[in-house]
């Protein structure tokens, strides 16, 4: 493929860089290129083969494949150009993309660049678990892949530390694959996914989930034989007197997820460090003007409807860069996570247009009231920092803001009994 | 009288409520669901609780060793095991297209197990 200047050139072909150019071209951008590495688009997609997708994008319950498929169809149907199998390399602030495929290495020239790469599960490396280094050892995602697409199960007697997502819905998949799940083992004292997965994969199989656990040894030579437990304290430092030893040939780790911004920080975007993604605009433009970013990227998200609707917004964004229309922000407000809030995105929004805030609490919590500066307030129920919050602020709101405030603050304040 | 604290999964807000079942009766009370949604949701898993099943078959593809499929609507999840063992069995050739169904009416649920994506070769 020789060099050309496209419209809007997309690295990453998962749901949010499917989502972004879908509604690039729908916004009028005409050539709109997806650099896929995999052979297929999709991105994870395909390897989640259980449902609970589309809730709230499509009102449908799918699972994974489904909606992915969808989404295929779609850009397919607009003329979105694929390149699969096709790698980007490295992309610079002038928006030039470095690529290789199986025809070679070639760049790539665009008016717009969506950053779409997704994220990565943290290692056993990333978490320094002592002891022997035998096989045996997975992150869930990865056992995941074997499982639903490959064909492979990784073990019989199987561990799992930590209970995010994809964790428990590794221990129901493993357990109706004929495995036992002998405890999913995690440090914090509340579960680290979503309630439903903790309703439907791990109480509805009895697996317990041991909080305020951790792993503090892997034992055996060739194969993982076991794995040593203890209770932690508040500092999540293991209590002496506490371990007891599991029996198991399998570990999986579900640990967390990092947005992968090896290109991103190469090309000098900036990072907020709470999120791990690139700081971005209500449109999801970075720092580099013309270069924007979508999905886990930016943050990790929970819900795949999310990833769709930050895809969508960060498309119609980098088509209008593209259309050479887009009108200058007139006046930015920085946005600033306050109490119990850790993050939230985007970084900074524009007073006249209307914005949507996600964000994550630090610590769980009943009856709150999410407070945006002084001129929003949003009750919740329950808030769990596993379940993003989404809070939609009219530019009618924004309007309130004092003339001379650059900054709006949010903040979960815990709601009086009375009420 | 039957007390069962109830999870609702139907939305990821998991509201925590509790059904109270009058089992001479039949009759359910519910505290603490705040859409119909829940409600509704929470008066089934009292009594028969129903779960979509998902999970993959093997298929005689070199390029796609498995599969993915789903149960056409949610079963007994009593029925989930079971489900799980037929479909073990099974080995589809390609082509299969997506929603295809693969097994009707597994064990009397009225529920298909369909395909929920396609295999060309």
């Amino acid at each position: 493929m020789a060099s050309r200047l496209m419209d809007v050139a997309i690295i990453g072909g998962g749901p949010a860089g499917l989502a972004a150019a879908i509604k690039a071209r729908e916004s009028g951008a005409s050539d709109v290129t997806i650099i896929e590495r995999a052979e297929t688009p999709g991105g994870l997609l395909d390897q989640c083969v259980h449902n609970g997708f589309g809730l709230f994008y499509f009102k449908e319950d799918l699972t994974g494949p489904e909606f992915a498929q969808r989404l295929i169809e779609k850009a397919k149907d607009l003329d979105v150009n694929l390149e699969l199998e096709t790698m980007a390399l490295n992309m610079t602030q002038d928006r030039k993309i470095t690529a290789c495929n199986s025809k070679g290495v070639f760049t790539i020239e665009a008016k717009a660049i969506i950053l779409a790469m997704g994220c990565r599960e943290r290692t056993r490396e990333a978490i320094m678990i002592p002891g022997t280094r035998p096989a045996g050892i997975f992150t869930a995602g990865t056992a995941q892949r074997y499982v639903n697409v490959e064909g492979f199960v990784p073990g019989k007697e199987i561990v799992i530390l930590g209970s995010g997502d994809v964790g428990m819905i590794m221990a129901r998949r493993l357990t109706l694959e004929g495995a036992e799940v002998k405890a999913v083992v995690e440090v914090l004292p509340y579960v680290g996914g979503l309630i439903r997965n903790e309703v439907q994969c791990l109480i509805d199989f009895n697996i317990p989930c041991l909080l305020e656990h951790t792993v503090t040894e892997v034992r055996g030579r060739q194969r993982v034989e076991g794995v040593t437990i203890a209770k932690v304290d508040r500092n999540f430092d293991p209590i002496p007197g506490t371990e007891q030893m599991l029996e198991c040939d399998t570990l999986l780790l579900s640990v967390g997820l990092i947005p992968e911004n090896e290109l991103s920080v190469a090309a000098g975007i900036e990072l907020d460090p709470l999120t791990g993604g690139p700081l971005v605009d209500e449109g999801r433009q970075t720092n580099i003007p013309g270069i924007f970013a979508a999905g886990n990227v930016t943050h990790v998200h929970d819900l795949v409807d999310n990833v769709v609707y930050e895809g969508e917004l960060a498309g119609s964004s980098a088509a209008e860069y593209a259309s050479g229309a887009a009108s200058p922000r007139k006046r930015i407000i920085r946005t600033r996570p306050g109490k119990n809030i850790r993050y939230v995105v985007p970084h900074s929004i524009a007073a006249d247009k209307d914005a949507v805030l996600y964000l994550r609490v630090k610590e769980p919590g009943e009856r709150v009231s999410i407070k945006v500066g002084d001129v929003l307030t949003k009750p919740l129920r329950f808030v769990k920092p596993s379940e993003m919050i989404k809070i939609e602020v009219p530019a009618r709101d924004l309007r309130k803001i004092d003339e001379r405030a650059k900054e709006l603050e949010v903040n979960c304040d815990v709601r009086r009994s009375t009420g | 009288m039957r007390k069962q604290d109830i999870i609702c999964i139907q939305c990821p807000l998991g509201c925590r409520g509790t059904v109270i079942v009058d089992e001479t009766g039949g009759k359910a009370t519910l505290e603490g669901y705040e859409c119909k949604e829940g409600k509704k949701y929470a008066e089934i898993e009292a009594h028969e609780p129903l779960r979509v099943l998902t999970a993959t078959v093997i298929t005689e593809s070199k390029r796609r060793p498995l599969l993915p499929v789903k149960s056409s609507k949610a079963i007994p999840k009593d029925k989930l095991s079971e489900c799980v063992r037929v479909l073990a069995g099974l080995k589809v050739k390609p082509p299969v297209a997506a929603g295809q169904v693969l097994v009707p009416d597994i064990f009397n649920t009225g529920a298909n197990i369909v395909s929920t994506a396609e295999i060309v070769e």
